[in-house]
């Protein structure tokens, strides 16, 4: 006659208790991919625009009625713009290249002649060393009234930080969702003890250790959370592809191409096994926890 | 000091209730074998729940195997426990596992190879006349059947102290008989037993040492013949109907 021990001492496969934390992870695991993703296309936004702070300052000079007239004015701003401490360069954008600029704001208006668009000359700065908007308005004023200086840095620096602090959201939502589901492992592992509670009883009076009734409740909740985690992957997926698919329809010119990299997608799947270990470990303690108040 | 089992002005209660054991101190040596006697409701569960460490005293001192059990680290109790065999009145038996596994269990915990498990497990479910139910679940043995696999559950593991609540409780005499030599044997063996129980004529017909418990306080007696005949009567008197012996 043969016999096989068929499984752990406790009857898992009766609980009840168990049957929804998969789907509770799958959610939270979904949720925390989409965070994920979100940091990493955040973090590209940011970089894109921490380069843009770099050193630009944009001139805007109104437009007169004499095209020749105003190609002088252009001409003699650059001269004292090359000359000023702190500028590196000064280059005036021609027409076709400020139309591109203005499209994604007027739409087809940016190529009617009806608006009279600016000049626009754009300075490159040295950051260490840069003049300020102001004084670049001060040098010129006198000669080009009506002249706006728009330094970049101060309204990216804005943007900059609203995109590092959504990034920070991210990375809070993503440990909240670590904590919800420490907090869903915590409440099943209890409920599964006291419905267990007979069965450990009688492990507890034939010699078990702690350890050895935590670990089949770490290896249960482990397992439900791999299985969890992995249905959340596997919705997050698609889901992602199809949102970068519509943001990138969009078409901002603010941002830069939303795409998700590879290091994206292993941190995504990376979630899987943090999943598993936060539902290992939670159990794991908690049971431990719980059995220290018994005899 | 050979005392498996030293009680010092145990005291328990539960909750605000009165105290269900009083003042209670004995010793049980090495290799003893005790049987505990007492009306229902006179303590006997509570006072073995002690033994098997199921249950911390109110006050008193207790220690198992030469260890102040209040002193003793968690982490060493599975220890201790290993060495204390218990048949419970209501048998727990797990009902999601066989025979064979139950009785496994206490081994299977001790980490003891699977091959060493399964030779001494048949040989004792053999043993206990349980040969051809090995792969049956609890609820499919009979109230016989089923105190026999908690009692092999308890001795599988060669306990030096085996409690046992109503083990003859539900078997027939024959069982019973062979059950009692089991316990006689393990005796022998160096196995301190104590056995609560109703059976008057069990405990008569054996001359063992008796613990007599009677509201809350406990009276250790050399033989049945120590007590007044009519006092240790009214011990049994409420469960006549209930002695298979």
């Amino acid at each position: 006659m043969k016999f096989r021990f068929a499984g752990p001492e406790l009857p898992f496969a009766r609980d009840d208790t168990t049957r929804f934390l998969p789907w509770l992870m799958a959610f939270m695991v979904f949720l925390a991919a989409l965070s994920v993703a979100g940091f990493f296309v955040l973090g590209d936004a940011a970089r894109a625009i921490d380069r843009g702070i770099e050193n630009t300052v944009t001139i805007q000079l109104p437009a007169g009625d004499n095209v020749k007239a105003d190609e002088d004015r252009i001409a003699g701003a650059l001269t004292m713009l090359r000359a000023m401490p702190g500028v590196a360069s000064a280059e005036a954008l021609n027409r076709e290249k400020i139309v591109q600029l203005l499209e994604p704001w007027l739409g087809a208006a940016a190529r009617s002649t009806e608006i009279p668009l600016p000049w626009v000359i754009d300075v490159r700065v040295d950051r260490a060393n840069a003049p300020k908007a102001e004084a670049i308005a001060a040098l010129l004023q006198p000669y080009i009234p009506g002249v706006m200086v728009d330094d970049h840095g101060v309204w990216l620096q804005a943007l900059l930080r609203a995109v590092r602090s959504s990034e920070w959201i991210a990375i809070i939502v993503v440990l909240l969702n670590g904590l919800a589901a420490a907090a869903t492992v915590v409440f099943v592992t209890r409920a599964g003890m006291g419905l267990h509670r007979e069965t450990i009883e009688v492990m507890h009076f034939v010699g078990a250790h702690d350890t050895y009734i935590a670990r089949q409740f770490a290896l249960r909740a482990s397992l439900l959370g791999l299985k969890g985690s992995v249905i959340g992957v596997v919705l997050a997926a698609p889901a992602l592809m199809l949102l970068v698919l519509l943001m990138g329809n969009l078409g901002f010119g603010l941002l830069p191409e939303i795409r998700l990299g590879v290091g994206t997608w292993i941190s995504i799947a990376g979630l899987v096994p943090v999943a598993a270990a936060i539902a290992l470990v939670t159990a794991h303690t908690t049971v431990l926890k719980s059995l220290g108040r018994m005899i | 000091m050979n005392d498996v089992v030293q009680f010092e002005s145990v005291g328990l209660r539960y909750g605000m209730g009165p105290e269900v054991l009083q003042d209670v101190t004995f010793a049980l040596d090495s290799g003893s074998f005790h049987f505990l006697v007492g009306a229902s409701g006179a303590g006997k569960s509570s006072l073995l729940r002690l033994m098997y460490l199921a249950q911390r005293p109110t006050r008193g001192y207790i220690s198992l195997f030469g260890r102040d059990v209040s002193t003793t680290p968690r982490d060493d109790l599975p220890a201790l426990r290993r060495k204390i065999g218990v048949v419970f009145q209501e048998f727990r038996l797990l009902a999601h596992m066989s025979a064979f596994d139950n009785v496994a269990l206490p081994l299977r915990v001790a980490n003891v190879r699977e091959s060493e498990i399964k030779r001494h497990v048949e040989e004792l479910l053999v043993w206990v006349g349980l040969k051809d139910h090995m792969k049956a679940r609890p609820s499919t043995l009979s109230g016989g059947q089923q105190q026999r696999v908690a009692i092999a559950r308890a001795v599988i593991a060669r306990p030096k102290l085996l409690l046992a609540d109503e083990p003859t409780g539900n078997v027939d005499d024959h069982i019973a008989q062979r059950l009692m030599h089991l316990f006689d044997e393990l005796n022998k063996l160096g196995t301190s037993i104590v056995i609560a129980t109703h059976n008057e004529a069990m405990v008569r017909r054996s001359g063992r040492k008796v613990l007599k418990l009677a509201g809350g306080e406990l009276r250790v007696l050399d033989n049945v013949a120590d007590d007044d005949s009519d006092e240790f009567a009214s011990v049994f008197a409420g469960d006549r109907g209930r002695i298979l012996l």
